[in-house]
């Protein structure tokens, strides 16, 4: 009995997975890195201080937003660069949901 | 045909409820690292696992018609003798992972029920039961491969998240905006934990409904493999219920014994164990959902600077998963074993043993209280297999700046010491006071003394940013959980 192992099918999955994973995470990251640029700091509280929750403390988050205003304000681009830098960071963001959108279609519409 | 019946609705009935803890076991897949960077409240975190569970179950079948259709020959062994093996193995996939839940081994509720399946077609009919080619291709190998792979991508994916948001002049990088992020990978975690195991069961049970020819459709149609609907909602529902009970547990101990997870390696791990399950789902592969996210919290945590691998716990953790399979079929097969000697009682034996395995583990972990250790799934224990610094050492490139920070300095300070040298030697010519010629030279000695530091820094940095090991060298670890525990 041979038994017939269809590789090309792993690499596909491998490929698909690394790509979205990837694209995913890269549109994201720089989506934020566009809101540092634009003097939109996120500082995101933690929903719920669980144990867990070695990362950040409350005293470090007001000290967190402090620090992102103060560089809000030294920033040295211009107004529009400012703009600029926002609308892109929501263009990368709307490619992120893009991607996992076409992710769940493929799913979906069972398209290999 | 009546005792097939029969035996079929407690195959149905056996299913469901091996759905219900696979659901169960697996909430703190998708939700163990959102709770942990606190980007969703517990209860949250919970409600979305269990909802989007239940929509990821309608999204896909491939993985069920696997499942119904390829791994048991089932015109080989016949419509009488097929049930008892369904059952038989079910009942080994069960005791196995209610046997590894309560003593807390790492496991897979997958691989349980693939096992015991195989196991007991090997033992109670034959081994050309079994269709070996898409065992090894659907299940097996991606079994193996899958953890790596989603390892692999997530270290990438930890790398790219880190690097794109690295600033080198201190300023803050809004990396905690990755909890934002979270909240839809770690859905999309939920989402493709449904389309991967609640398929498994819903294959389970159309594999028994179409031995008994309950299974509506034409038999020579490829779709004929499709779970009926009501089997569908009822698996969906199944899985969501568990799901949603499973994670009160987690609510309970409140995160404790997580390992420290930071947002932007929380959101790498989540895309890249979405994406690898997802895409398996999409070809059919049957693959471990806990495993598959195990496999993305240790290459996140590889892909943070300054890791190293605790080699013991990553080891336990393999040596669990290598397990699993074998067992359950060890399982599987005894209980086949049962059923091939006794027949029709042979069932009735099982399932006996089964409800007293099963209430007896009950009772026993209602025992317990619920904590850290036994609340949280392999994945938070996986989080053990990575060290990480507190601090981690300079990067490459930042040492490169803080080099030429040094440099200039240096240079700086040669001239300061230059000019104080000059000054000196000017005073004395000039025939000053001596307290003054003696300050002045004091003066040129600091200055020269200063350079000689600022040389040496100079240096050090240039070393610092060729040798990794030297940077590394400079990272500030703690005394945290994972080293208590090392002591213990």
């Amino acid at each position: 009995m041979s038994i017939e192992i269809d590789w090309l099918a792993f690499l596909s999955v491998f490929a698909g997975a690394i790509v979205g994973a990837v694209a995913i995470v890269f549109f994201y990251a720089l989506g934020l890195r566009m809101l540092v640029r634009a003097g939109r700091v996120p500082v995101v509280t933690p929903a719920e201080f669980t144990d867990a929750i070695t990362v950040i403390s409350e005293k470090e988050i007001k000290r967190a937003a402090k620090q992102a205003a103060k560089a809000a304000r030294k920033s040295p681009l211009t107004e529009v660069q400012k703009n600029l830098a926002f609308l892109a960071a929501i263009g990368c963001f709307l490619l992120c949901a893009l991607a996992v959108a076409a992710g769940i279609f493929l799913i979906v519409s069972g398209g290999h | 045909m009546e005792t097939a019946a029969l035996i079929v609705v407690l195959v149905i009935a056996l299913a469901l409820f091996f759905d219900f803890t696979n659901g169960f076991h697996d909430t703190a897949n998708a939700m163990a690292t959102p709770i942990a960077t606190g980007a969703l409240k517990p209860k949250t975190a919970v409600l979305l696992a269990a909802c989007l569970n239940l929509v990821g179950a309608f999204l896909s079948t491939e993985v069920s018609k696997t499942v119904s259709g390829g791994i048991i020959n089932e015109s080989a062994i016949g419509h009488t003798l097929l049930p008892e093996l369904i059952f038989a193995g079910l009942i080994g996939a069960i005791t196995w992972n209610m046997l590894t839940w309560l003593l807390g081994l790492p496991s897979s509720s997958s691989h349980a029920l693939f096992g015991g399946l195989i196991g007991a077609t090997i033992v109670g009919f034959s081994a050309s039961g079994i269709n070996f080619g898409v065992v090894m291709s659907k299940v097996i190998l991606p079994a193996l491969i899958a953890p790596l792979t989603a390892g692999i991508i997530a270290y990438v994916a930890t790398k790219v998240a880190y690097g794109i948001t690295r600033r080198y002049d201190g300023k803050p990088d809004g990396r905690s905006g990755f909890r934002w992020g979270q909240i839809f990978t770690s859905s999309m975690v939920a989402l493709s934990h449904g389309t991967n195991d609640a398929q498994k069961t819903m294959g389970v049970i159309t594999l028994a409904l179409i031995t008994v020819g309950w299974q509506t459709g034409d038999p020579t149609s490829a779709d004929y493999h499709n779970p009926e609907f009501w089997v569908i909602v009822a698996c969906a529902g199944t899985i969501a219920l568990g799901t949603y009970l499973g994670g009160w547990r987690i609510i309970r101990t409140l995160g404790k014994g997580l390992t420290e997870v930071k947002p932007a390696q929380g959101f790498a791990a989540e895309s890249s164990t979405a994406a690898t399950i997802l895409a398996s789902s999409a070809f059919g592969f049957a693959l471990s959902t806990t495993q598959v996210a195990s496999g993305s919290v240790i290459g996140s945590g590889l892909g943070r600077r300054g890791s190293t691998v605790r080699w013991r716990t990553a080891g336990r953790i393999a040596v669990g998963w290598l397990l699993t399979l074998p067992a359950a079929g060890i399982v599987g097969a005894l209980a086949a074993l049962i059923v091939r000697w006794l027949g029709g009682w042979g069932v009735v034996v099982d399932a006996a043993l089964a409800l007293v395995i099963i209430v007896g583990l009950f009772l026993r972990s209602r025992k317990d209280a619920v904590t850290a250790s036994n609340a949280m799934s392999d994945v938070a224990e996986s989080g053990h297999a990575v060290e990480l610094p507190d601090v981690p050492g300079p990067t490459r490139r930042a040492s490169r700046i803080e080099l030429m920070r040094a440099l200039e300095k240096a240079e700086r300070k040669a001239d300061d010491a230059e000019r104080a040298a000059k000054k000196a030697k000017k005073l004395k010519k000039s025939g000053a006071k001596p307290s003054e010629v003696k300050a002045a030279r004091k003066a040129a000695e600091r200055a020269a003394q200063k350079y000689a530091e600022a040389e040496k820094a100079a240096a050090e940095w240039e070393q610092l940013s060729a040798s990794r090991r030297a940077r590394a060298k400079l990272a500030e670890w703690d005394l945290g959980v994972d080293e208590q525990e090392d002591a213990r």
